[in-house]
């Protein structure tokens, strides 16, 4: 949905001034009427004139001089850009740019010497664990694109998790992506921790797209359907490299791309079924493929489903919530005289059951790579993944207010090619501050 | 083979959907049910609205669903309450709506905030310790008439200047709308003479404009801050103020819960007002219903006939 157009931290109100025309005194009469679509059409004569004068108009037009703002002295003459003026952190309408942090921190405890967390934010160690320092900024670029970006801060350096512009005039319900960010292949992939109702990322997404979650540098076209329902396509090509963003692609091995399928190309399809006031139901279908490092001409496909349902009363004064989602992605690989397939999935159910308070379950499951004849293969990139793994997690979550959360999770972990099952414990808090984003369904 | 041709079946439906003619009417979204009655007053039968969110939504907590970027994506003019109350879910449906009439700025959106005298703007560098505040100015302003026609006013120019054609009819439909609320107004005034100087306690801000309008006096909230849930201690202070300033009446929107604003009216004792969130547009009621309702609600707590 929206939701991967603007995760939840970063999309916020297109913060341009109102033209001053917005709205006139009541003392004054309205503007005169635009033409109303009554007006005789132009003959063609007059608009190749109209053209040849404003071609003639942008061939003599002046550069933008760069003159500044005198509240600038910094900014260089030759430029031609303003520089942006750092808001304050809730101001909101005069300024041209949204920033805010969200900090995310856990402390943990596991049963086990080397737990498998695959997740870039899960929490991996006894102890402190800093999950991440994200920084959001947003803004509206001009009237055709909006500006997009979450960089993330780790003790170990900075990320450009995603930096995209998205176009706002196409015509035909048509909008498209440009830059890195997360495709929308399922639900949870195209959103942040933030939007998360888990401490850690369930392990099918590490384990088929790696640990930061499927990304990559590209373009994306998105369409509404025109449909009496909410019914959107998603296509997208994005690069197929990186171990953390598309493992089972071309992942940590560095190839050239020489023809359009060495990219990695994902298709998805998104309806929404507004089933009552109180009940909502979002389907989406999604398939990606693309060439795997295993050798000349391999391919990885894979396909998905997911499925959000939620019930939240908004006829009657309660503050209760009731979700469940659940995802389930099959992955076939062509490897060297073979055809290796797994599944994996989750599905969770969150019920918040005050205004501050939710409570949660989630279950988790994947299988081992299994050969064309069915026996369980030696899978290149989990090599020791050789039996069924499944997990089951519980939360607790409380917010303070929107914008900061406490989250207790508990999770035991029955690895299959381990004698004794994982156990874990989370306590993580999250801040959020800066500039309030608005959240995707 | 089949596939292709259920493929093809698609395309067509698709493609005769596309080519539906479009209605003559113009398309009105607004956030609010209040905002969606005071447009179609003004609009008449001659524009479609729509209102994103329920009289009994919370409107700073509306989920963004798509099924509302679809209503947004067909609309031709948005109109916004402003002020930050729509901001964690409007832009979402915005930027999904795919259609640029409607974004900040363009003609096709209208934020009601610019055209009234706003209360509560805060004159002193704010932050979020203060709870959920907006900077802009407090965005309740529809619970007064007044505010109300300066918004419908502001409707008609917009609705005029979108659709040149039907100027006559919007201007006519103003000026009938100003006539009523106005005779309404003056009878709601005299209905609630009694409310001037009056102590009450609110749960939430929303009472800036009322008692602006009213003359009554809002001494304590129950929230100890804006968006911050009661809690006992300061519910304990609260009490204690109504007790020691008498106050009258305890009022709450219905979107919020009740058993606090009960127990803090019945220990008082005050009267329990249960103020209406918005008009039940979708139920056919018109903004000058809505207001009688909370005209009538507020009489009988004047007169100790609470909830």
């Amino acid at each position: 949905m929206l939701a991967a157009q603007l995760s939840a931290s970063a999309a916020w109100a297109q913060q341009s001034s109102p033209p001053s025309t917005a709205a006139p005194p009541a003392s004054e009469s309205p503007p005169e009427p635009a033409p109303a679509s009554d007006t005789p059409a132009l003959s063609p004569e007059e608009m190749s004139e109209i053209e040849k004068a404003l071609g003639s108009d942008t061939s003599t037009r002046a550069r933008p001089s760069g003159s500044t703002s005198p509240a600038s002295p910094t900014a260089t003459n030759d430029s031609g850009v303003t520089p942006l003026k750092l808001p304050n952190a809730i101001s909101s309408g005069t300024n041209f740019l949204n920033l805010s942090f969200i900090l995310d921190m856990a402390l943990a405890a596991f049963s086990s010497k080397e737990p498998l967390q695959g997740g870039g934010h899960d929490p991996t160690q006894n102890g402190f664990n800093l999950q991440q320092l994200e920084l959001s900024i947003g803004s509206v670029v001009d009237p055709y694109f909006r500006f997009d970006s979450n960089i993330v801060f780790s003790q170990f350096g900075v990320e450009i998790e995603e930096a995209y512009a998205t176009t706002l005039d196409l015509p035909a319900n048509l909008q498209v992506r440009a830059g890195q960010f997360l495709t929308r292949f399922g639900r949870i992939n195209s959103t942040h921790p933030h939007a998360w109702d888990f401490v850690d990322q369930p392990f099918v997404m590490s384990r088929v797209f790696g640990a930061e979650g499927n990304r990559g540098l590209g373009v994306e076209a998105s369409w509404l359907t025109p449909l009496p329902w909410y019914v959107e396509v998603v296509g997208s090509a994005t690069d197929a490299k990186g171990e953390a963003t598309a493992r089972s692609f071309f992942g940590a091995t560095p190839e050239r791309v020489l023809s359009p399928l060495d990219f990695q190309l994902t298709g998805a399809v998104k309806q929404f079924f507004p089933l009552s006031d109180d009940l909502s139901l979002l389907w989406g279908l999604s398939a990606a493929a693309g060439p795997n490092a295993t050798g000349y001409r391999n391919h990885t496909s894979l396909y998905g489903t997911d499925v959000y349902v939620k019930f939240r009363p908004i006829t009657e004064q309660s503050a209760q919530q009731l979700v469940f989602q659940a995802e389930v992605i099959y992955r076939r690989r062509q490897v060297p005289e073979d055809v290796l397939s797994d599944w994996g999935g989750y599905a969770q159910t969150v019920w918040r059951f005050s205004n501050r308070w939710a409570t949660g379950v989630r279950y988790e499951f994947g299988t081992p790579a299994k050969t064309q004849e069915g026996r369980v293969a030696n899978d290149p990139l989990d090599p020791e993944w050789i039996a069924n793994r499944q997990r089951i997690s519980a939360s607790v979550t409380f917010w303070p207010t929107e914008f900061s959360r406490l989250r207790l999770q508990a999770a035991t972990d029955r690895v299959g090619w381990r004698a004794t099952p994982d156990y874990s414990a989370f306590l993580a808090l999250e801040v959020v501050t800066g500039a309030h984003g608005a959240h995707a369904f | 083979m089949r596939s292709l041709r259920l493929f093809a079946a698609l395309c067509a439906a698709v493609v005769c959907f596309a080519a539906a003619p479009a209605h003559a009417e113009l398309k009105v979204v607004a956030t609010l049910p209040d905002l969606a009655a005071l447009a179609k007053a003004v609009g008449g039968d001659k524009v479609d609205v729509t209102s994103l969110a329920l009289p009994t939504q919370d409107p700073h907590f509306v989920d963004a669903k798509p099924n509302l970027a679809l209503a947004l994506n067909r609309a031709d003019l948005l109109i916004a309450a402003g002020l930050d109350l729509e901001i964690g879910w409007l832009p979402t449906l915005q930027v999904g709506a795919r259609n640029n009439r409607i974004q900040t700025g363009n003609d096709g959106y209208l934020d009601a905030s610019r055209l009234v005298n706003l209360q509560e703007v805060p004159t002193t560098q704010v932050d979020r310790s203060q709870g959920d505040v907006h900077p802009g100015g407090n965005p309740h302003y529809l619970y007064d008439p007044r505010q109300a026609l300066a918004v419908a006013r502001g409707i008609e120019a917009r609705m005029s200047q979108l659709d040149g054609k039907n100027a006559a009819t919007y201007k006519a439909n103003l000026a009938k709308f100003t006539q009523e609320l106005q005779a309404a107004q003056a009878g709601w005034e005299k209905r609630l003479a009694g409310l001037k100087g009056v102590p009450v306690i609110a749960y939430h801000r929303t009472t800036a404009y009322l008692q602006d309008w009213l003359g009554f006096t809002t001494i304590a909230f129950l929230e100890p801050k804006p968006g911050i849930p009661p809690n006992p201690s300061h519910v304990a202070q609260v009490l204690a103020q109504g007790k020691a300033r008498k106050a009258r009446m305890v009022l709450k929107e219905d979107y919020y819960p009740d058993s606090i604003a009960k127990l803090v009216a019945s220990k008082i004792p005050a009267a329990l007002v249960t103020l209406p969130g918005g008009t039940d547009f979708r139920g056919g009621q018109t903004y000058l219903q809505r207001m009688d309702l909370m005209v009538s609600r507020l009489e009988q707590g004047l007169t100790g006939k609470g909830e």
